[in-house]
């Protein structure tokens, strides 16, 4: 019967259908007792936020989603001292807003930052419901899923075989100190950094293809692979953050190395020479 | 799932089918979306559920891609994008205009007062004084200098309605009252393609390539996508939704590599790109030349191909070569211009000469709407053709605009059974039709009504032939008179066409008398008009509607009205009715049909008469069109033409590809700046917009400009939702929402500018101002903004708030003889704002009211708001 959303970050490209559906349900739209309305702008239930990876040519979007985990221990329930935050069966965490007597509470105990919002008119906290009060009047999803051109987001019963294979797939996302709070919101594609960099034989001006790169983690020993392609492009992606150093090897070749290279964030280190034996 | 979700009457809602799209053509339609109703108010905006009142497996015949182990198949639902699911911001958006205003300092009788457009604020008048003030300046301009002296701008695009004519419900009224002058909406988006690729490979009426079934010829045949200049992950949203997307993810899924081409990191290229190959706008001409430049060298094209299927290869051939110039068009001689290394350049050819390629476009694309167009585009068709064009996975494919203007040849998604086509009931104004003898290109009104007179080439309608480029027209036509009075009803000139600035000093002219406006919303050219007319959103009206553009399942559905008309606004067509009525002209407008009537006659012309009764379409609410069974037998794009050029020739006049273009060698031999063979051209006598050129020292940033990614140009500018998204404004010091301009951060660190300063972008055009969006999606020394931003003058003419970039693009045309639009590919430089120096001088422009979250409302303009 408990519901989970799972949120594919490899396939969303960014198109807010989400965000905005959110708001043109939850906006001037009373759904008491399940929500009240939402204020036009600034706050967001259902939140994307645009993560620019890398650094000219080697750059790509990602997309992160911030929303409601409705955790099934959930901090913010026992943290109101009114009793207004409770569980329903198919596992959404709501504030009732006819209980909530504007504490803040909540908002100090959710780990999760841009979750929970004040809405300063109304004197209460607000969140996603999972739009609730569409699933109960014969709904399968809230509006962002509904919105979602690309399937980035699904949502369904737990005991779905299909959803099941697709949380497999999925982690949460956990907060230092509250790793034990069970949400249930999963994503797939949660961002790693990556190295990227371009090799070519400088003599002869031309892209260097079939480069093997070696990533090496400076504390931890652990190697990463990638072969340069045409263009002598590389990109050693899913890294642990860390300190690397690269060799480039390839037949005819004097080896390179290069480094370090901090990778706590995504790089490209560039373009780098390499010379014929 | 969509039987749950089609529930309705539980909490008393209703639920109603609209086509939320804004292409504004009767056979484009599109983006059919769920409209909830309740009391009178528009609860929510959603998808549209195919299934809801149909059994997809019996009355759809679903389609699907095979290929490669993998299916595809459409989605259940539409695929909207974020402004029609948030168009009820726009529809009780605080730019709405109630009811009828006077600019005022005009008195029809007295001053005019014409310098002061732009800046006068309105006042509330009557329905029966606004429509007896136009009628009168009617009967007094034509009885003064002829019914010619009226200019109507009635373009495409803006919300689709059919029998509610969302633009040019007059042109039919003004044929009746004995002639007017038209703007020709000269064919935007497909510059280069239209005055350039019609001379190399024919495919009227646009000049793009020819699209059957190419989406399932990409899908089991190519092995290589060259995105070059296109951005499937905006352009295509407010014509057809976001099929095209879903595809990009499957096409990656399957193997099928993509490169993005182009100076910024396109939407789509942030998510899709296996590679991005940034290049300085407007100079893909040169990357194109270096590339065959390497093929000729290696041998790595197809020569047989070209023997049969090409002329002109040779002068093609000696000219990359050096043989004509002395200059061979090698890698590095291309590298320094386009600012793509040799090597990259180089490794690009040879995998585009090692795999099936399909080269894909978004339309026009910032790539290929600049000076010079003409020759890019060229220049891609002739590499296309140089490795066997429309052998299975060699195309020129688009990702927008699937079925355009009905032709078959343009339907790149799964054919229908049966396309809807609602041109019969259509009362608006059509892209293919002209107004001889008097009709003036857009992109010259500026200068017909800034200089008095002007001549150029062609352009007589969007649609007419090649052999229309090598006619000559002029202004006054013999006959005519001078324009002395503007009716628009599509006021956004200023923020999407060339040099707005230019505009904006035409319509404040004194030769200009009466200029009036009718619209929903005041914005943009609307802010110059004597008289604005109140114009209801599409949710107001009822209708009938096609969705025909979405690539999935083709529709047909009556609208009926959301709510009820906002205030004192009637539709487009319901005023023209009005003006009829004084006019004496009633009965010859309407041809003594009710809207209901003409309803219904879309239904019967509809071509789907055959498949569902009036009755049953009322019922179910829509009809969705089954797929044609033989739908995969289609030849792909150029594949006919590819295996028996003899019998499936071109429009060309040889039948061939034109590397020579026979009739640009008859007609304009001599031209420099579209020569008959493509070339690279840095300058001429039209434009100087490069690096390198004299003007680039004063100048030394290249603007690359596309259609907005939160707005169709110039439409949804005032959407709360999302305007606070960072990608589509930022926030200034003053509160202000300032459009955004890219800026790299080397770029941005040389000016001292800092991520959310206003900025002013400037060339001798005029100055704009914009939010600093600081960013790796920018190549250095290039700056992106997209074009539509609400136009928000502090001085009308010369210095823009809003961010409208239009109001300094290049005011000379694609080129000498070619009347296009050059609006991305240009100079300007960029420095931080003194924000309160510009306040001290333009104390008036800093005090005028705006909405936090919405923009320039009508707040700012009006008199005495209530």
């Amino acid at each position: 019967m408990g519901k989970v959303l799972v949120i594919d970050l490899s396939i969303c490209n960014g198109c807010y259908n989400c965000q905005v559906a959110c708001k043109d349900e939850h906006v001037a739209n009373d759904w008491s007792p399940i929500a009240k309305p939402q204020p036009d702008t600034g706050q967001f239930w259902n939140k994307i936020t645009d993560k620019v990876r890398g650094q000219v040519p080697k750059v790509m979007v990602t997309y992160m989603h911030t929303i409601c985990m409705h955790c099934d221990d959930a901090p913010c329930i026992p943290s109101c001292n009114v009793g207004a935050i409770y569980k329903r069966d198919d596992g959404a965490v709501i504030i009732d807003p006819d209980k909530c007597r504007g504490n803040k509470m909540c908002l100090a105990a959710c780990p999760y930052p841009d979750v929970i919002y004040f809405n300063d008119a109304l004197n209460i906290a607000q969140k996603c419901t999972f739009c609730a009060h569409l699933l109960d009047d014969g709904w399968t999803e809230p509006r962002c899923v509904d919105a979602c051109p690309t399937g980035a987001f699904t949502f369904g019963d737990e005991d779905d075989p299909k959803i099941r294979e697709l949380v497999a797939k999925a982690e949460p996302v956990l907060m230092p100190g509250h790793e034990d709070v069970k949400p249930r919101v999963f994503f797939i594609g949660l961002p790693k950094p990556f190295i990227a960099g371009a090799v070519f034989d400088s003599e002869a001006d031309e892209c260097t293809e079939g480069a093997v790169v070696t990533a090496t983690n400076v504390e931890s020993g652990a190697t990463c692979t990638a072969t340069t392609d045409g263009y002598g492009d590389f990109w050693l992606r899913d890294l642990e953050p860390g300190t690397y150093n690269l060799v480039i090897e390839k037949d005819g070749y004097l080896p390179e190395k290069t480094g370090p290279v901090d990778a706590g964030e995504d790089i490209n280190i560039g373009d780098i020479a390499v010379w014929k034996t | 799932m969509a039987e749950d979700m089609s529930k309705t009457g539980a909490t008393g809602e209703r639920t109603l089918v609209r086509d939320i799209s804004f292409c504004g053509v009767p056979e484009n339609g599109s983006n059919a979306s769920m409209v909830d109703v309740k009391d009178g108010r528009i609860i929510r905006i959603r998808p549209m559920h195919y299934d809801w009142k149909y059994d997809p497996e019996k009355d759809m015949n679903p389609w699907k891609f095979e290929a490669r182990g993998s299916t595809f198949e459409p989605s259940m639902k539409t695929l909207i994008p974020p402004y029609s699911i948030a168009y009820k911001k726009r529809v009780y958006s605080p730019a709405r205009i109630r009811y009828p205003m006077q600019r005022v300092d005009f008195d029809p009788d007295g001053e005019r007062n014409p310098q002061n457009r732009g800046k006068s604020k309105y006042k509330r008048i009557s329905w029966d004084t606004a429509l007896d003030i136009i009628v009168g300046e009617m009967e007094r301009i034509k009885k003064t200098y002829g019914p010619t002296a009226l200019l109507y701008q009635c373009d495409q695009h803006g919300e689709n309605k059919v029998v509610q004519a969302c633009h040019g419900a007059g042109r039919k009224l003004l044929r009746a009252w004995g002639g007017f002058t038209l703007q020709i909406r000269q064919p935007d988006s497909w510059e280069g393609w239209w005055w350039g690729n019609k001379h190399l490979w024919g495919c009227e009426p646009v000049g793009q390539g020819q699209q059957s079934n190419l989406l399932y010829d990409i899908s089991r045949n190519t092995e290589l996508l060259l995105f070059w200049g296109c951005d499937q992950e905006t352009t295509p949203w407010g014509w057809q939704g976001q099929l095209p997307s879903r595809l990009s993810y499957w096409w990656s899924d399957i193997g099928i590599k993509q490169i993005y081409v182009c100076p910024d990191l396109n939407y789509a290229a942030a998510v899709h790109a296996d590679r991005w190959i940034p290049v300085l706008p407007n100079t893909d001409a040169a990357l194109y030349l270096a590339i065959t430049h390497r093929w000729f060298t290696r041998g790595t094209y197809d020569k047989e191909y070209l023997k049969t299927h090409a002329v002109g290869v040779e002068k093609f051939e000696a000219y990359v070569m050096g043989e004509e110039d002395g200059v061979p068009k090698t890698p590095e001689w291309a590298a320094p211009i386009c600012g793509v290394p040799a090597r990259v350049i180089k490794a690009l050819a040879d995998e585009w000469a090692g795999k099936r390629t399909t080269v894909v476009i978004g339309n026009g694309g910032p790539g290929i709407r600049g000076p010079y167009a003409t020759e890019p585009a060229r220049l891609q068709a002739i590499c296309l053709a140089m490795q066997g064009l429309g052998k299975p996975g060699q195309n020129q494919a688009k990702m927008i605009e699937w079925g355009l203007f009905d032709k078959p040849d343009q339907y790149a998604q799964p054919k229908p059974l049966r396309v809807p086509n609602l041109r019969s009931a259509y009362t608006g104004g059509h892209p293919d039709e002209t107004n001889h003898p008097s009709f003036i290109p857009k992109t010259y009104v500026p200068k017909a009504i800034l200089e008095g007179e002007c001549d150029w080439y062609g352009c007589e309608s969007e649609t007419a032939p090649r052999e229309n480029q090598f006619v000559h027209y002029k202004y006054p036509a013999d006959g005519c008179s001078k324009i002395h009075m503007v009716w628009t009803d599509s006021p956004s000139w200023i923020t999407c066409w060339n040099s707005g600035n230019d505009y904006v000093r035409a319509m404040r002219h004194p030769d200009i008398e009466f200029m009036f406006c009718q619209h929903p919303w005041l914005e943009n050219d609307a802010l110059l008009a004597d008289i604005i007319l109140p114009v209801n959103t599409k949710l107001e009206e009822d209708d009938i509607a096609g969705d025909i553009f979405s690539g999935q399942y083709n529709l047909l559905f009556p609208e009926h009205k959301c709510i009820e008309p906002l205030a004192e606004s009637f539709s487009d067509y319901e005023i023209a009715v009005m003006l009829s009525e004084r006019l004496g002209l009633l009965e010859e407008y309407t041809g003594g049909k009710t809207i209901p009537e003409l309803i219904k006659y879309g239904y019967e012309t509809s071509r789907c008469d055959d498949l569902i009764s009036w009755e049953e379409l009322n019922e179910k609410g829509y009809y969705v069109v089954p797929t044609a069974d033989d739908w995969e037998d289609v030849p792909a794009g150029f594949y006919n033409f590819y295996k028996d050029p003899k019998k499936y020739p071109l429009s060309t006049p040889t039948g061939l590809l034109e590397f020579e273009a026979q009739g640009l060698v008859e007609h304009f031999p001599d031209d420099k700046e579209r020569p008959p063979v493509p070339k690279w051209v840095a300058q001429g006598i039209s434009h100087e917009e490069t690096l390198g050129t004299d003007r680039a020292q004063k100048y030394p940033l290249l603007v690359i400009s596309n259609h907005p990614r939160w707005s169709v140009h110039s439409q949804h500018e005032d959407i709360t939702w999302l305007r606070e998204i960072e990608t589509c404004k930022v926030t200034g010091p003053d509160g202000y929402q300032y459009h955004p301009i890219w800026l790299h951060p080397s770029t941005a660190q040389k000016r001292g500018i800092r991520s959310g300063d206003v900025v002013s972008i400037f060339n001798d055009r005029g100055t704009v101002l914009a939010g600093a969006y600081i960013t790796e999606r920018i190549m250095p020394d290039v700056v992106y903004i997209d074009h539509g931003a609400k136009w928000d003058p502090i001085v009308p003419g010369e210095i823009d708030r809003g961010g409208a970039i239009n109001t300094i693009v290049p005011r000379h045309t694609t080129s000498k003889n070619a009347v296009g639009h050059a609006v991305s590919g240009f100079l300007v430089d960029i420095e931080k704002t003194d924000l309160e120096e510009l306040k001290r001088k333009y104390p008036e422009a800093f005090e005028k009211p705006f909405h936090p979250c919405a923009g320039p409302g009508l707040e700012a303009c009006i008199l005495g708001v209530e």
